[in-house]
């Protein structure tokens, strides 16, 4: 499967009367937009803004951030199964809108997490500050249920990702990326010799503001499956969770999964990149035993060398982590593992709630209960009712001069599973 | 080791016409409220770690520990309510449950205590959170 994806920049936002793409600025007709957010009878209103990185401005609550994407050649249209048809995506040309996002924010619950700060020591966690970001606050209709609130702002994220996305069908990119993969026999007859990767990317799943989506199918009642990461990238695998801000992976970071960008890279030079293997992280015992049995039996049908496994989220799904890593390496094929860590405050805890000898080669994407101090912006974006109720706050979090002290947990992005983050021992 | 105090309430049970095999033990009244006229649920009027103790206690007694007893991502301690699925007959020791009830009893400490911080709402969405958890379990349960 082969997909040219090209990299229009986006330099610049502004709000005009007419939504467009030129010489790098997107403008967009507030008006116009509105109208693809309110189609949903559960939003009474929306209010949109634009922050610039460097600007003195937190958005928070953050739900999900997303890149627009827009399909102009080959099967289907981006977000299959969600927006478009469930017709199978990832081949032909996608256009992807660079150096922005569409970001929605505001509460569903009274302890959502998620913080993007533009400037200050805060937006050194989260990659998401160096984006123009378009932020959609949704207001749901009176007496609406959680569930159907979640459910309206995520579809409205992608609605309005998919109508900025589509402004620039007609232009020609400003660069372009080729990525393909093979079948198993063309691979093996292509690239002889090379160690035989995959990539096993977990998929948090377990409920009300915890779970993904794969062609709009809900992944808690998935099979571990293949996956072509290609597909991933016109948006077949999107975010509906909205907690543990610092570990989970919103939209933006499947159309843009750094593991698969990496094993890309490599691929056809020291390694055969096979293809991607989609397990999910359930409540139930069984399941995660169900599932993690028929991901290490993938990986011995595909004669696998190696995979990298990235987890999403804490707690439970460190037991699908190193249930996962101790099959898989079972089967005779090497495993890396990337988690992130809960070891307190002074990096001193166990951290994390499973573990193993398998589990020998491991990256961190940092410990999340590392405590910063943020400064007061001049804007916030959302609210900040919430702050002393996110993850990683507390009753003090909120201090009278207006600055925040939390724990990273609550930066979106801040210790993200798949790499997509700032922290390093380099 | 977990023991039943006078802060400890005596089991909430209303059994359904069919038995499942599995019990719900929490300390979250929407889950009593919800799932109690058609599952077994033990309520306890006690704290998140003492859920946990409870279940470890059963778990100990050669019950099967059936769903994992930390949530995917809202940490102990910041939420209140915590509900596991453990079975209705006991067998042999569930040693890969004692495993794991210990490890997740031992994470709590790693975590602020703030659940006696919040607006009443945020209780309601809490309870709400541990219920929708609980429940991604039971189509898989039932089809046992």
């Amino acid at each position: 499967m082969r997909l040219e994806v090209g990299h229009i920049f986006i330099k610049d936002i502004q709000f005009g009367t007419e939504s467009k793409i030129e010489d790098g600025v997107l403008y967009v007709s507030e008006e116009a937009v509105k109208e693809v957010v309110l189609e949903d009878e559960h939003i009474k209103s929306v209010k949109f803004d634009i922050a610039r990185p460097g600007e003195s401005v937190r958005i928070t609550p953050v739900k999900d951030v997303i890149e627009p994407r827009v399909k102009v050649e080959g099967r289907g249209g981006v977000f299959p199964g969600v927006i478009s048809k469930v017709d199978t995506v990832g081949e032909g040309k996608t256009y992807a809108l660079k150096g922005m996002a569409v970001v929605t924010a505001g509460k569903i619950v009274g302890f959502q997490e998620g913080i993007i700060d533009m400037t200050g020591p805060g937006a050194d966690y989260t990659p998401f500050s160096k984006l123009n970001n378009f932020v959609v606050v949704c207001e749901p209709v009176d007496g609406i249920k959680q569930h159907e609130y979640e459910a309206a702002v995520r579809f409205a994220g992608f609605r309005v990702a998919v109508y900025l996305g589509e402004l620039a069908r007609e232009l020609t990119p400003d660069e372009t990326k080729v990525y393909e993969t093979y079948g198993i026999k063309e691979g093996m007859e292509k690239l002889p010799g090379l160690p035989r990767v995959a990539y096993v990317q977990m998929l948090q799943s377990q409920g009300l503001l915890h779970d993904t989506y794969v062609y709009g199918v809900d992944a808690k009642k998935t099979l571990s499956t293949i996956i072509n990461p290609t597909e991933v990238m016109d948006g077949a695998i999107v975010s509906g969770n909205c907690v543990s801000a610092c570990d989970k992976n919103p939209t933006y970071v499947h159309e843009n999964n750094p593991v698969v960008h990496d094993l890309f890279e490599e691929h056809g030079k020291t390694i055969n990149f096979v293809c991607q293997i989609l397990t999910n992280e359930n409540v139930y015992l069984a399941d995660k035993q169900r599932s993690s049995d028929w991901t290490a039996k993938l990986c011995r049908l595909l004669d696998l060398d190696a995979v990298i496994v990235s987890q999403e989220g804490f707690g439970n799904p460190d037991t699908d982590l190193i249930m996962n890593c101790k099959k898989i390496e079972a089967e005779g094929v090497k495993t890396v593992i990337i988690t992130d860590e809960y070891a307190g405050r002074d990096g001193k805890s166990q951290s994390l709630a499973d573990a193993d000898v398998a589990a020998d080669a491991v990256v961190t994407g940092g410990n999340a209960n590392q405590v910063v101090v943020l400064p007061k912006l001049d804007k916030v974006i959302g609210t900040l009712d919430y702050v002393n109720t996110i993850a990683g706050g507390n009753e003090h979090s909120l201090r009278e001069d207006g600055t925040i002290e939390v724990e990273i947990q609550a930066i979106t992005g801040a210790t993200n599973e798949t790499g997509f983050g700032y922290l390093s021992a380099r | 080791m977990y023991s039943a105090s006078a802060e400890v309430s005596r089991p909430f049970l209303i059994g359904g016409a069919m038995k499942k095999d599995y019990r719900i033990i929490t300390n979250n009244p929407l889950v009593r409220e919800k799932l109690g006229q058609d599952h077994d649920v033990e309520f306890y009027d006690c704290s998140y770690e003492d859920v946990l103790k409870k279940v470890k206690e059963e778990v100990c007694k050669g019950y099967k520990l059936l769903t994992h007893p930390l949530s995917g991502s809202v940490k102990p301690n910041e939420t209140p309510y915590k509900s596991v699925m453990v079975s209705r007959k006991s067998g042999e020791t569930d040693l890969m449950g004692i495993e794991i009830i210990e490890r997740a009893i031992a994470s709590v400490s790693k975590f602020q205590f703030k659940s006696d911080k919040y607006a009443p709402q945020v209780y309601e969405d809490f309870r709400l959170i541990d219920y929708t958890l609980i429940s991604s379990a039971l189509p898989s349960a039932d089809a046992w």
